[in-house]
C-alpha cells in the first residue's frame, strides 16, 4: 500500500486510540466489541462491517493507518511479546496478502 | 557555551527485547554490540543531559491533531506506557527529566524559526524510549533526559532536509542558550527499515538499511539527501523506515562527521533491520 488511500478522518483511528488509553475500554471491547462500536456515531458502516469482519485489506483500502491497524489486531488477537503479537501480526499479514497464513520465518 | 559531547542513532524495535533469547546467535551479537557500544561511549562522554529524538508512533495525540514535534519537560519521565508493557515485555524504567533545558529547547527552536510543541506534564513513552533505555541500562546512569518526540509516520512529516535543518537549529540552541559548561549527549532513535501493520510486515530491506548505515556514518550529508529520500524510506517499509529520520537531526546537528556502526542484522522476525551509529564529536 502506499498513503494514496490513507483517510485521517476515520473513526476507527479513534477507536485504536481509546482503545490504547482506557483499559476499562479494553476490556469491554472484549466482552461486548458492538457496545464499543456504538460508541462512534461517525464510523461508516463499511468502516465497522471491516472490523467485525476482521478485513483489515477492506480496513486499510477505506485508509486505515498501518500503525493503527497492526494495534488494532493486537486488540483482537493478542499483545504480549512472546505469543499474541506474534499471533496478531501472522493474521494481520494473512488479511492484508489475502491468504490464510504461511508467513515465513516465524519465531 | 554548552557542547555536543556524545552522539548516535540506534533502532528501537520492541523484538529485540521481547525475542532476543529466540534470536539466532549472529543476530543476538549485533543487538549486544551495538547497544552495547552505545552505552559504552555515552558512559565515558559523561553528558549532563541527553536529548532523545523519537517517533511518537502515534501514542500521545490523535491523528486529527498531530504535532510533528513534542517536547517532555517533567521533571521524570517513566515507561512503558501501561498498554505497552507486555507487547515490549522490558522492565520498567525511570528517568530525571530536565525542565529548564526542555523549556530553553522549546524556546530556541522557536525563535529560529522551529514549531515545536511543549509537554510539562507526563508523555507516554512505548519501544521508542523504552528499548534503547533498557539496551543501554541509560536508567541506571544517572544522565537527565529530554526526550523529543517526532512525527515520522503520519503524512505529511518533516523530511530529510527539513530534519537536517531543526537539527542545526538544536546546535545553535546548545550553542548559544544553554548554560556555558553544559555537557549534551544526542541520540537519534528509530528505524531501520521495516514495515509495522503492513503487508510487508517480514520485509527487511537490507540493502537499503546498509546504504542507510553507510551514508550516516560518512561526512558527506549531501550524499546523504540524494541517496536516502523519502520515497526511498516508504519503498523499503511504509510507516516505520521513516524513523531514521529522527538520526537526520542528530546528524544536522553534529555536523558532517565520521561514524562508526556495529553490525547490522535483518533477522526478519525482528521485523526491523537492526545496526545503531555512534558519531565522533568534540
Amino acid at each position: 500500500m502506499a498513503w494514496d488511500r490513507y483517510d485521517p478522518s476515520l473513526a476507527a483511528h479513534d477507536l485504536v486510540q481509546d482503545l490504547k488509553w482506557d483499559p476499562a475500554l479494553r476490556a469491554q471491547f472484549k466482552q461486548n466489541e458492538a457496545s464499543v462500536l456504538d460508541r462512534y456515531p461517525h464510523m461508516r458502516p463499511e468502516e465497522r462491517q471491516a472490523i467485525e469482519r476482521r478485513d483489515f485489506r477492506a480496513l486499510y483500502d477505506l485508509g486505515m493507518h498501518p500503525y493503527l491497524g497492526g494495534q488494532l489486531s493486537r486488540f483482537i488477537w493478542g499483545n504480549d511479546a512472546g505469543r499474541g503479537a506474534i499471533e496478531a501480526s501472522n493474521r494481520l499479514v494473512a488479511s492484508l496478502q489475502g491468504h490464510a497464513g504461511g508467513i515465513p520465518d516465524k519465531p | 557555551m554548552a557542547e555536543i559531547v556524545f552522539a548516535a542513532g540506534v533502532p528501537h524495535a520492541p523484538a529485540t527485547v521481547g525475542l532476543f533469547e529466540k534470536a539466532p546467535d549472529e543476530a543476538r551479537a549485533v543487538v549486544a554490540e551495538t547497544f552495547g557500544a552505545v552505552g559504552r561511549a555515552l558512559r565515558a562522554a559523561r553528558p549532563d543531559v541527553l536529548i532523545v529524538f523519537a517517533n511518537d508512533h502515534l501514542t500521545n495525540s490523535r491523528i486529527t491533531a498531530y504535532p510533528d514535534f513534542i517536547i517532555g519537560m517533567a521533571e521524570r519521565h517513566a515507561g512503558p506506557h501501561e498498554w505497552f508493557k507486555e507487547w515490549i515485555g522490558c522492565r520498567d524504567w525511570a528517568l530525571p527529566g530536565d525542565p529548564e533545558v526542555g523549556r530553553s529547547l522549546f524556546r530556541g527552536l522557536t525563535r529560529r524559526g522551529i514549531r515545536m510543541n511543549l509537554e510539562a506534564g507526563p508523555l507516554k513513552f512505548d519501544d521508542n524510549l523504552s528499548v534503547p533505555t533498557v539496551l543501554t541500562d541509560l536508567d541506571q546512569a544517572g544522565i537527565r533526559v529530554v526526550p523529543v518526540l517526532q512525527n515520522c509516520t503520519v503524512p505529511p512529516f518533516p523530511d530529510g532536509a527539513r530534519c537536517l535543518e531543526v537539527g542545526r537549529a538544536v546546535a545553535a540552541v546548545i550553542r548559544e542558550d544553554l548554560p556555558p559548561g553544559l555537557r549534551v549527549g544526542l541520540l537519534g532513535s528509530g528505524g531501520l527499515s521495516h514495515e509495522p501493520g503492513g503487508a510487508r510486515y517480514y520485509k527487511i530491506d537490507e540493502e537499503f538499511d546498509r546504504l542507510f548505515l553507510e551514508r550516516a556514518s560518512q561526512p558527506d550529508h549531501a550524499a546523504l539527501l540524494r541517496d536516502i529520500t523519502i520515497p526511498r524510506m516508504e519503498e523499503a517499509g511504509i510507516g516505520g523506515t521513516a524513523e531514521v529520520l529522527s538520526w537526520f537531526i542528530v546528524l544536522g546537528a553534529i555536523g558532517e562527521r565520521r561514524g562508526e556502526s556495529f553490525g547490522y542484522t535483518g533477522w526478519p522476525s525482528f521485523r526491523c533491520g537492526i545496526g545503531g551509529v555512534v558519531w565522533e564529536v568534540g
